[in-house]
């Protein structure tokens, strides 16, 4: 049985994203922040016609500190780890009004998504809830102060992964969320990047216009928890794509497709770019190394096995 | 008793100066306390500290009001925040300036100090990072603490949170500092552009703070009312934009992260204006920029 | 007018149903689980029109309900024990952001160690979340005060959360004849939830549980505090419509036992109170001159009506199923607060934690240390354990 159905998709690219600011100017993100390029576009291709759902995290207080916000549409906040599930309320609630046609959409950070919060996640997409649920991947606790999440990736400081004389930053790798949520059955999971803004732009665009349960891993650098320079922000997200750290590929309706074929160029780039990898031994950069060509050969079997000539 | 109140920006180290001075008072054998404005300041955003200095135990756990020093680690605040706010008469501004103190303009004519701790920081840690330098220049101008106890004040904050390689040249750069700080008085009267704060009593207040868009004497609340906080004042570096080179491509357009990025004009017309008002001088549309028509000027 | 032999669970969901809930988010735990059933069969049977979440935890519904609430629509769930504990920090978000989720409590011990039977010790811990709490005594009451919660919560004077908290198994799995009530009167006694506060509508934006500086949380802190005392006034008028229209009073914020003339009164929650009346009736039988107070709500807390009965006795004793260790029961810890400047003793007495029976043989005790008090105008012990081996009454 078809667990959605799917809406017409009308391309919307770079050219004719809208003008008007739904998150305005004025918000007290870091200077150089990734999610606000994620939650900028996202909104203009949402449109007015939305909900947004916020979990304690950056995003919520960079995007308003009472009586300001940065957000013209319905905002609401209840709690750090039930995203998911406060948003599919909204929307059964909106249902009950006759206000089917409004988006609902939670936007949460990496530990507010994939750790604490992951039960509602996982409950919400159990139950195919029909919210959009964007995740803006930073590798870390960045509200609190950088701590390191279960997305944060091997070798990598951070608070709490100092790089100390006798352990050097994170010890156990990043953890797989999206196929994680692939393994859930849900219409759409897809990853994006703020390196890659078409493929970013499609990906929520077509989310959008589907009902049921959507997942959006949206990898968002923060040059302050990384520690690099502020205007290195998307240049290294392309880098973590290249280098096969992290993979841009979907699933839709059970048929996986990889978006961008990693071109596996060495790790040590990417690395070098952030000050969080600056302690590593060439010992761990190979681990590193290691780590991005077995996630390359799974993810290729992956979407082999998943691929669209072996659905039935 | 002495007080002081640091004003900063997120990043920039006011809480980690207000330490260090702790420490080096408390060296001198005073008993001090330093604290934040317990905030959830990012970076960039106008942030505050405390320092309190005295010779014996010191009980007061409240903000500092009526401060005796106020440490300024930007002076593009001074416009922004009304720094001198309650200072004491009898008190003293250390400013990071490139000016003279008698070219600073405050709320009030008091004692101040100068240096041009940015200047110092980036020659001497290579980043624009200001609070060992303006600790420098707070020994020079009040004597309270020696130079080498803000020094010894560094090293132990400094060397706990970066280590001891790092924190040797920050103890340089307050070394640095402390030989050009110039002492003056600065002028008074300027009236920095603070604005009001909504304060309504809680039966005007929404309930549970549910908020619409509301237009208050003291500006937009609600949905939408950020606009009104101008971030622009956050930055190092501003882009310098030459249309010429533009190809109306939009990618700078798309990634700022401040949206201070806007298309203006029609057809062959069309061409970006930059809001500086809003822009915190990331430098995302500079790297990324196809045709380098954008440049990063400090 | 129907009467049916129901639990006190069925009654709970099919007060809901005569409510009209748009959006029910639940999870099961014994004993409220049948709960949580029944609604199920209401719905799957289309009696019921609600969107009904089956979440994955307590902890969800909650934030459901919360968030549906928020979007402007009427909401229920239920609850016990180690799911109000879960919920409990979402319990919060309802209180401060004037959120009228009504939530029937089945009051079960929380654990350790671990049981099933009832205890207040899951509600008590509550009462600072800013959720009002209705204790009743039977199956009848369980109905009654579910369709008079919405009522309540929804007041605009009000817009608070509420518990309606009954004891595990002694009312959640047993039957008794329940009138229930007619729908056409129901819906005239309870109109459609149409709220203005707090509405998430992509036509009229707003900001709910934006990130606040302490400029905003005392004021907020101040509202929560205003809308409980404002609800003590609410409790009374809504109490008299329903006995205007359904023809039960339960007396509003506390009901009172033949406290005319009484030396001793005990004050009592819950279902223990059912069984006192039959002790009172007996002691003034005998001459004795007790009487007895029901507890009714427990936030907000009745301050006048306990001073009101105070004054016209000679000694208090205050009934708790749960403790604050070292300190005494919460519902004495409460009265004697309300209490303070009088001079007669108040004392506590303690039965029935963990779910173990409170006999009649243990009520009569309570009162015989009441009358003691009373005559000699003093306690030998103020707060009193009964039932405890090895601990001396």
């Amino acid at each position: 049985m078809d667990r959605h159905q799917g809406g017409e998709t009308i391309a919307i690219t770079i050219k004719t994203l809208p003008k008007e600011e739904l998150f305005t100017s004025g918000h007290t993100a870091c200077g150089g922040c990734g999610s606000p390029i994620v939650v900028r576009a996202a909104m203009k291709i949402l449109g007015e016609n939305t909900v947004t759902y916020f979990p304690a995290c950056c995003l919520l207080v960079f995007g308003g500190t009472y009586p300001h916000n940065a957000f013209k549409v319905p905002y609401l906040h209840v709690l750090f780890e039930n995203s998911a599930v406060c948003a599919a309320g909204i929307k059964h609630a909106l249902n009950k009004q006759g206000k089917e046609d409004v988006n609902v959409v939670a936007f949460a950070g990496d530990g507010g998504t994939g750790d604490i919060g992951f039960q509602a996640l996982s409950g919400a997409a159990e139950r195919n809830e029909d919210i959009l649920y964007i995740c803006y991947d930073n590798e870390a606790y960045m509200n609190t102060g950088i701590q390191r999440s279960g997305s944060t990736p091997f070798g990598a400081w951070t608070t709490t992964t100092p790089a100390g004389t006798k352990i050097g930053g994170k010890e156990l790798f990043k953890k797989d969320l999206p196929k994680i949520m692939m393994a859930h059955n849900v219409p759409y999971v897809a990853t994006a990047s703020v390196g890659h803004p078409a493929d970013m732009i499609r990906k929520i665009e077509k989310a959008k216009n589907m009902k049921g349960f959507r997942y959006l891993q949206i990898f968002a650098p923060c040059p302050t928890g990384w520690r690099m320079d502020t205007s290195k922000t998307v240049e290294v997200a392309k880098k973590a794509v290249n280098s096969g750290m992290w993979t841009l590929f979907e699933m839709e309706d059970g048929v996986v497709t990889l978006n961008v074929k990693p071109k596996m160029e060495p790790v040590d780039d990417y690395l070098k770019m952030q000050g969080r990898f600056r302690h590593l031994t060439d010992e761990q950069i190979k681990i590193i190394q290691g780590w991005a060509y077995k996630k390359n050969e799974m993810d290729l079997k992956f979407v082999e096995a998943f691929s669209e000539d072996k659905k039935e | 008793m002495y007080e002081v109140r640091f004003h900063g920006r997120g990043g920039q180290g006011a809480v980690m100066a207000a330490q260090a001075l702790a420490s080096a008072a408390f060296q001198e054998g005073n008993y001090a306390v330093a604290f934040p404005y317990f905030g959830a300041e990012r970076r960039g955003a106008p942030v505050m500290a405390f320092t309190r200095v005295d010779k014996d135990k010191i009980f007061s756990k409240t903000l500092i009001y009526e401060p005796d020093y106020i440490v300024v680690l930007d002076d593009k605040l001074c416009g922004l925040v009304d720094v001198s706010d309650g200072l004491k008469d009898s008190g003293m501004a250390i400013i990071n300036s490139a000016e003279k103190p008698e070219d600073i303009k405050l709320g009030k004519a008091v004692k101040c100090a100068t240096v041009d701790a940015t200047t110092v920081a980036l020659e001497t840690l290579g980043q624009p990072i200001t609070n060992s330098a303006i600790l420098g220049a707070f020994a020079k101008a009040t004597g309270l603490v020696s130079i080498d106890s803000v020094v010894e004040g560094i090293m132990d904050i400094f060397g706990n949170r970066i280590g001891e390689r790092l924190a040797t040249k920050n103890a340089n750069a307050a070394k640095a500092a402390y030989e050009v700080t110039q002492v003056g008085t600065c002028q008074g009267g300027f009236e920095c552009e603070k604005a009001d704060k909504w304060l309504p009593g809680y039966d005007e207040l929404p309930l549970g703070l549910a908020t619409r868009p509301m237009e208050t004497p003291e500006g937009l609340v609600g949905p939408g009312s950020f606009v009104d906080n101008k971030t622009g004042s956050w930055k190092t570096f501003a882009p310098i934009y030459d249309p010429d080179k533009c190809i109306m491509c939009r990618m700078c357009w798309f990634y700022c992260p401040d949206g201070a990025i806007k298309e203006v004009g029609e057809g062959d017309a069309k061409t970006l204006e930059f809001h500086h008002e809003y822009c915190k001088g990331c430098g995302i549309c500079a790297n990324e920029c196809p045709k380098d028509a954008i440049k990063m000027e400090r | 007018m129907v009467k049916r032999v129901v639990t006190g669970n069925y009654a709970a969901a099919f007060a809901a149903m005569l409510a009209k809930v748009d959006v029910i988010a639940a999870y099961p735990i014994t004993p409220q689980t049948f709960i949580v059933e029944h609604l199920s069969e209401f719905v799957n049977d289309g009696l019921l029109d609600s969107a009904f979440m089956r979440c994955e935890s307590e902890h969800s519904a909650m934030s459901a309900c919360v968030a549906a609430s928020a979007t402007g629509v009427r909401t229920y769930t239920a609850t016990a024990s180690q799911g109000l504990a879960l919920m409990h920090e979402v319990l919060f978000i309802a209180g401060s952001a004037h959120l009228p989720v009504v939530m029937p409590v089945v009051n079960r011990t929380v654990a350790g160690p671990i049981g099933i039977w009832a205890e207040h010790n899951d509600t008590m811990p509550q009462r600072d979340c800013g959720w009002m709490q209705v204790y009743v005594e039977d199956n009848q009451e369980v109905m009654d005060m579910t369709i008079q919660a919405f009522k309540i919560a929804e007041d605009k004077r009000v817009l608070l959360p509420i518990m309606v908290c009954l004891d595990a198994f002694i009312l959640s799995h047993t039957v008794e004849p329940v009138d229930f009530p007619e729908q056409d009167k129901v819906d005239k006694f309870l109109p459609p939830y149409r709220p203005d506060h707090a509405v998430l509508d992509p036509k009229d934006p707003m900001i709910i549980g934006s990130f606040s500086p302490p400029e905003y949380i005392q004021e907020v802190r101040y509202q929560t505090d205003e809308t409980m005392r404002n609800a003590l006034e609410v409790v009374e008028e809504v109490n008299a419509e329903w006995a205007k229209e359904f023809g039960r009073d339960y007396g509003g914020l506390i009901e009172e036992y033949k406290t005319d003339g009484a030396d001793a009164i005990l004050i009592t929650l819950g279902t223990v109170t059912s069984t006192a009346r039959d002790i009172v009736d007996e002691y003034r039988a005998a001459g004795k001159k007790v009487g007895l107070v029901k507890l009714r709500f427990f936030r907000p807390y009745p301050t006048e009506a306990i001073r009101k009965v105070a004054s016209k006795c000679k000694a208090i004793g205050v009934y708790d199923r749960a403790v604050s260790f070292s300190a005494g029961g919460p519902s004495w810890i409460e009265a004697r607060n309300a209490l303070y400047g009088y001079t007669i003793p108040v004392i506590n007495v303690l039965a029935g934690l963990g779910g173990r029976d409170v006999t009649e043989p243990d009520i009569r005790l309570m009162f015989d240390k009441v009358l003691e008090a009373a005559e000699k105008g003093e306690a030998e012990n103020e707060i009193v354990w009964i039932g405890t081996r090895g601990v001396k009454p």
